[in-house]
């Protein structure tokens, strides 16, 4: 039952949902998700909407909470119920559990912590809650896990402190407290999420039934994983290497450092350590591995808002010769081409009689810090026109004369007119310099607060061009 | 799995194993005596490399069981009585044999698999001798491999340019390590008894990679 692919729809749009556990106490879990359901988040924000479906507060000893009107069973909510949201104590969840299959519920998330988490008596209540789904035929997210994010659903069906901005970045974590932390930034940051999956001890459903769920939804680009371990690694390898074909899929490992198996007596034992061969496998199912949790939404925003680089043959332009060359030092150590400019391209820009006489003349193309936007327009049009050039990284410093918003719209216009290069940009600086890379953001041009950043970014996108030429 | 349950293959059995996956190793033979090994060494040409055979040893070099580019049958035949001298003073045993072997030339590496509990079979591809031992400069691949697989595992490694043929030197023979990686693949997949092995070192050169040694660790 396992092997097959699974239609999670149901779980991800679902109309109606029971909250069992929904308790009128506001510190409780059970409150925290209902009211994430109700009014969109516990904390507002401004991308907080309410659930469109129903919503079924299940508690017996309540009449209303949140002034909706409260079931004290499962089998008392009339009509049905495609979702459960579980928070009630471990122990209880079994008898809850079958009160929803018999209501055929075909989905239930278990929020409730208490399970293999613990060890010994919470494994034999989590193996008993797993049997009982099975009995009924029925799909679990969980136990011990955050909920599900969909918030161009309006779906938040967990007890994350808010709801974070839609996009196209899914993201699945086996932590919850990440999730919630990643939630507040994506907020702050205007970061873009299709999804936040949270799926805790995967006593049922695990990672790679939610990658293959996130690989099928249109909304989603980029898959961001935050993985600790995995249960079945054939299985993720055999089913990333199938989605990474059509969508990125990024991933942080946590444990990197372990000492894996001790050594027994060969040198393979012994160099062979779990992370090594994480890594390892990794590669060979087509996923990209970051070492920080910024990196991590770093490359996921860079993979899933531009183009993959066809070849390694990037041009850097910028308005500061020390960036540019730190820029072209990062690319180097990365690994990423920085082309040698043709002549035939210099006479371009010489005859457009926009260029600095100091202008660089070679790549990085510093094009000197009195650059208004026409001569950024020019250089960025006529490297992205050069078929020998396959991407583009964009470096703005901040002068009296440099106008960030009005670059920026130079920068958005060249991207529309070459779609199929990648452009990256390092606008840097604060307040003043944001305000052009926010204009860039929202245009779906990435803007690193960091040159090496950008390298890395520029890296993956080499990365992936080379992978999708593999197949 | 605790290493009391595992035991090292002999190695007659482990090139046997070798041989029925088709790869190719450095031809071989036990001798009991130092005229026997002398007339093997003559046979299959000199320099030969002898070892010590016995089960009371784990490193043979430590135990001075190991002579290397003996270039005639009278460097053999001494070399057969310095090996089994030693072998009675470090590990008060004669030793079941000695094993006498073609020296081959060309670039050390080391193949090598394990068996992960997350992943099942590992494959391991590394530059052997002080590379391996103190630069760990290895790389990975779960089984089942497929060429590409080992051509990538192959060039990851940071000493690739060594293989490929640095200042002028020819490449060595890329295709020849690609069959003996599959053959790993194939072996750890089919005997799901073995645990571990380390083909080390294997000798590769222009023109092909040859096996010189095999450790195979099974399940009891």
């Amino acid at each position: 039952m396992k092997a097959k692919k699974q239609d999670l729809e149901k779980l991800f749009s679902p109309s109606s949902i029971a909250v069992i556990g929904a308790s009128r106490d506001p510190k409780s879990v059970g409150y925290g998700v209902l009211k994430s359901l109700v009014r969109g988040c516990v904390l507002s924000s401004e991308y907080c909407k309410s659930f469109p479906g129903k919503v079924y507060p299940v508690n017996p000893k309540a009449d209303y909470v949140l002034g909706i009107k409260c079931y004290s069973q499962i089998k008392d909510v009339p009509g049905e119920v495609d979702l459960a949201v579980i928070s009630v104590p471990a122990k209880v969840v079994p008898l809850v559990l079958k009160d929803c299959g018999k209501k055929k519920i075909p989905f239930a998330i278990i929020i409730s912590a208490g399970f293999a988490e613990v060890g010994g008596e919470g494994e034999k209540l989590q193996n008993e809650v797993l049997k009982i789904a099975e009995k009924y035929g029925m799909r679990l997210v969980g136990p011990n896990c955050l909920g599900i994010i969909r918030p161009n659903k309006n779906l938040n069906a967990s007890f994350a402190p808010t709801m974070p901005p839609e996009g196209p970045v899914g993201f699945i974590s086996q932590s919850g407290a990440l999730a919630d932390s990643i939630i507040d930034w994506a907020v702050a940051e205007r970061y873009g999420l299709s999804a936040v999956i949270s799926y805790g001890n995967k006593a049922d459903l695990d990672v790679h039934d939610f990658i293959e769920f996130l690989a099928a939804d249109p909304q989603t680009k980029a898959i961001a994983l935050y993985v600790e371990g995995l249960k079945d690694g054939n299985r993720f390898i055999e089913v990333c290497k199938k989605v990474s074909k059509t969508k990125p899929i990024i991933v942080l490992k946590a444990g990197r450092t372990s000492a894996g198996e001790k050594a027994i007596s060969s040198h393979t034992g012994s160099l062979a350590g779990s992370y090594e061969i994480y890594k390892a496998a990794f590669r060979q199912a087509g996923v990209i591995q970051a070492d920080t949790v910024e990196e991590l939404f770093d490359l996921a925003k860079a993979l899933a808002y531009q183009p993959p680089c066809r070849e390694n043959a990037v041009a850097i332009v910028t308005n500061g010769g020390g960036c540019g060359v730190l820029c072209a030092d990062s690319c180097e150590e990365l690994g990423v081409n920085v082309v040698e400019l043709k002549e035939s391209t210099l006479k371009k820009l010489d005859k457009s009689g926009k260029m600095h006489p100091a202008y660089s003349r070679r790549n990085p193309l510093d094009i000197i810090g009195d650059a208004l936007p026409e001569r950024y327009e020019v250089a960025v049009n006529t490297l992205l026109d050069e078929d020998y050039i396959h991407g583009l990284i964009v470096i703005q410093t901040l002068q009296t004369m440099t106008d960030p918003k009005e670059d920026a719209l130079r920068v958005i216009q060249a991207q529309k007119k070459f779609p199929g290069k990648p452009i990256l940009c390092t606008y840097m600086g604060g307040l003043y310099s944001k305000q052009g890379g926010r204009l860039l953001e929202e245009n779906d041009i990435p803007d690193f607060n960091d040159l090496k950043k950008a390298a890395r970014a520029m890296k993956v996108l080499i990365e992936r061009g080379r992978l999708l030429k593999k197949k | 799995m605790t290493a009391l349950m595992q035991k090292m293959i002999e190695t007659e059995k482990a090139f046997g194993i070798l041989k029925r996956f088709s790869v190719l190793y450095a031809e071989w033979k036990i001798a009991k005596k130092p005229e026997q090994a002398a007339r093997f060494a003559a046979k299959i040409g000199f320099p030969v490399a002898m070892k010590i055979i016995s089960k009371k040893v784990v490193h043979k070099s430590d135990v001075g069981g190991v002579k290397v580019d003996l270039k005639n049958e009278k460097e053999v035949a001494a070399a057969f009585d310095e090996i089994t001298k030693s072998a009675k003073e470090k590990i008060k045993a004669k030793p079941e044999g000695i094993l006498v072997q073609k020296m081959e030339s060309g670039r050390e590496v080391i193949i090598g698999l394990k068996r992960d509990p997350q992943f099942g079979a590992v494959v391991m591809f590394g530059l052997g001798g002080v590379f391996v031992e103190v630069m760990k400069d290895v790389s990975f691949r779960i089984a089942p491999l497929t060429k590409d697989d080992c051509i990538e595992m192959i060039e990851e490694i940071k000493g690739y340019p060594i293989l490929k043929g640095a200042r002028g030197q020819a490449s060595v023979n890329i295709n020849a390590l690609v069959k003996i990686l599959m053959a790993v693949s194939s072996i750890g997949l089919k005997n799901k008894k073995i645990t571990e092995i380390d083909l080390n070192p294997v000798i590769v050169n222009e023109k092909s990679a040859v096996v010189v040694d095999a450790r195979i660790i099974s399940e009891k």
